[in-house]
């Protein structure tokens, strides 16, 4: 028989609550037509926000653009990121702190000013309002993120698997793809939505660094002031794919190894 | 731990038990033929091919681990043609050799099952049809029955020995238990503090060891040490008559020897006397000497008798080093 636990729904529903507070309020002003202080409900709803977003054909664009960014920069960071955190987690450098404090670093300094000092080696090297000067600009901070992420998935359980599939005649890639991959798949999904979600709401490095390449933060920030409404409708363009990928995240996480 | 001048030469198509006490280096001699850990120097073959070098999942070295090490992610039967699939075996053909081997094992009814329902002793079975899945030159076993249930443990050992014979497969099998490595080694290689002492048939361990520490591990605390002066083995104010030259000399006898009679000329009193099921050890102090004798349960003396001890001529065995190696009898005694 289970145990009764007294605190479970006060915390689950506070949790709920804290999330879906902010959404209905992202909802309320997405689809509010006529909102006047200082009532706290919108006088009329519609779908002029929506429409003004779907219209201007930005909000498509920057959609499209911020997906292909996120998924690639994502896709990269695993594949660098998962040699670092094993080094790092299996002890293999005499000296790991150089390694620690290149990965600390872009997470330490502001992206606009990572950015910033991207931007003039982009611009020589055509790289600089491009898709992939974006990814490579985002990499710069999706990279540490996901590399300390994958640290937990690197230990003795992982390493006994791995010996196994030696000796059972697995060279490097079959064991990658089906040991190693599949027996970290909790970490690896964990690592890979927050890189997902760093870069897709990156506005800094998107900014100094492919400005002319519309991205979902870059296309939103202007319409906060000026038209909020218009702004928590490509905000709710914004939050889709996020759950997807929580979604999908969650769902690989939840498979035993 | 680190191996130093290990010599095993394992023929084809044999079982051999590698024994030792824990620490002696016996996984990482089995690790180091697998490709596991790295050797700085010397030689590995294995059927005239050079391993040195090479990459363990190209040795065709299987492994069975002390733990079985199944993925959990793969039921019975993908566990076991795991290494078919990372040969890039078609799917119908690796499952068909797993459902072979799982019959073998006595698994046919669990090919479906997922790992995790499974004993560890099925678990241990799983891993060995796996290691034989991809049809190895060399079947590494570390301890297999270490973590299976007591019980069943006589079942996996037969079973190992059935298929090892059928197979004719070369196996390297370690453990840290004596009988089992006599019962399961064709020949057994004791090793302690990384070096392999003596590598002989289970017997002549039992019955001839070459040193002290042989003598111990094989469960013979029974050291006479002294000089055979014409014919008697002279051991403080003893006399036992003995073959061989005369000098200083070892000789050993195994407890279940030595013969206990109301009557003889050598007299002990019964110190110590525990019921160990099949028989009852005694420990006899007689003058400086201690003996350990192993007799019948049934004609088992009372702690405190004074007996008469008879050591058979034929049963004493003449060790080759007189004064032994006393480092490694020390490491054992720990």
């Amino acid at each position: 028989m289970s145990k009764r636990r007294p605190f479970t729904w006060p915390i689950a529903t506070t949790a709920v609550a804290l999330f879906a507070f902010p959404l209905a309020a992202l909802l309320v002003q997405a689809f509010g037509d006529e909102w006047r202080y200082p009532a706290l409900l919108p006088q009329r709803f519609g779908l002029r926000g929506i429409h003004a977003a779907v219209a201007s054909g930005a909000a498509g664009e920057a959609l499209t653009n911020s997906a292909e960014i996120a998924l690639a920069t994502t896709a990269l960071a695993l594949v660098l990121g998962w040699p670092a955190a094993r080094a790092l987690a299996e002890r293999r450098l005499r000296r790991p702190g150089p390694l620690l404090l290149l990965l600390a670093l872009p997470l330490l300094v502001p992206t606009y000013a990572t950015g910033t000092g991207l931007t003039t080696w982009f611009i020589q090297l055509g790289l600089a309002d491009s898709v992939a000067g974006l990814v490579l600009a985002h990499l710069t901070v999706v990279l540490p993120y996901v590399a300390l992420l994958l640290l937990p998935a690197f230990g003795p359980g992982l390493r006994d698997l791995e010996e196994m599939a030696m000796t059972t005649g697995a060279g490097p890639l079959r064991r990658l793809i089906h040991v190693s991959v599949p027996a970290s798949r909790a970490t690896v999904a964990a690592a890979a939505l927050l890189g997902f979600l760093v870069s897709w709401s990156q506005y800094g490095l998107s900014l100094s660094v492919g400005g002319g390449i519309p991205t979902l933060p870059i296309v939103m920030l202007p319409f906060v002031r000026n038209d909020p409404e218009v702004a928590a409708a490509i905000a709710l363009f914004f939050l889709a794919p996020v759950f997807l990928a929580l979604l999908a995240a969650s769902r690989a996480g939840r498979r035993v190894l | 731990m680190i191996l130093r001048r290990v010599s095993l030469e394992v023929p084809s198509g044999s079982r051999t038990a590698l024994v030792g006490p824990s620490g002696a280096g016996k996984t990482t001699l089995l690790r180091a033929i697998a490709g596991l850990e790295p050797i700085e120097g010397g030689r590995l073959d294995l059927g005239g091919h050079h391993l040195n070098g090479v990459p363990p999942h190209k040795r065709r070295v299987a492994f069975v681990f002390q733990e079985p090490r199944l993925l959990p992610n793969f039921d019975v039967i993908d566990n076991v043609a795991f290494g078919l699939r990372a040969a890039g075996g078609r799917r119908g053909e690796r499952r068909a050799r797993a459902a072979e081997l799982l019959n073998e094992v006595g698994l046919a009814a669990l090919a479906g099952r997922c790992v995790q329902g499974l004993s560890t002793g099925e678990q241990q079975r799983v891993a060995l049809a796996r290691a034989l899945c991809s049809g190895p030159d060399l079947l590494l076993l570390d301890e297999p029955l270490a973590a299976v249930d007591p019980n069943r443990r006589e079942g996996l050992r037969r079973l190992i020995v059935k298929i090892q014979e059928q197979r004719a497969l070369t196996t390297i099998l370690v453990t840290h238990d004596r009988a089992e490595a006599a019962e399961l080694g064709q020949r057994v290689a004791l090793m302690l503090e990384g070096r392999i002492i003596q590598h002989d048939e289970p017997e002549t361990l039992f019955e001839r060891p070459a040193s002290p520490a042989v003598a111990r591990f094989f469960g013979t605390p029974n050291l006479l040490r002294g000089h055979v002066i014409a014919g008697l083995l002279q051991v403080g104010d003893l006399a036992l008559p003995v073959e061989g030259a005369d000098g200083e000399a070892a000789f050993v006898i195994r407890p279940e020897r030595i013969r206990i009679r109301e009557q003889g000329s050598l007299r002990a009193e019964v110190r110590e006397a525990a019921y160990l099921g099949s028989h009852v050890r005694l420990k006899l102090h007689c003058n400086q000497l201690v003996l350990e004798a192993h007799v019948p349960s049934d004609e088992a003396p009372s702690v405190g008798m004074e007996v008469g001890v008879e050591l058979p001529e034929e049963y004493l065995w003449r060790l080759s080093e007189a004064t032994g190696e006393p480092a490694l009898a020390e490491a054992w005694d720990r």
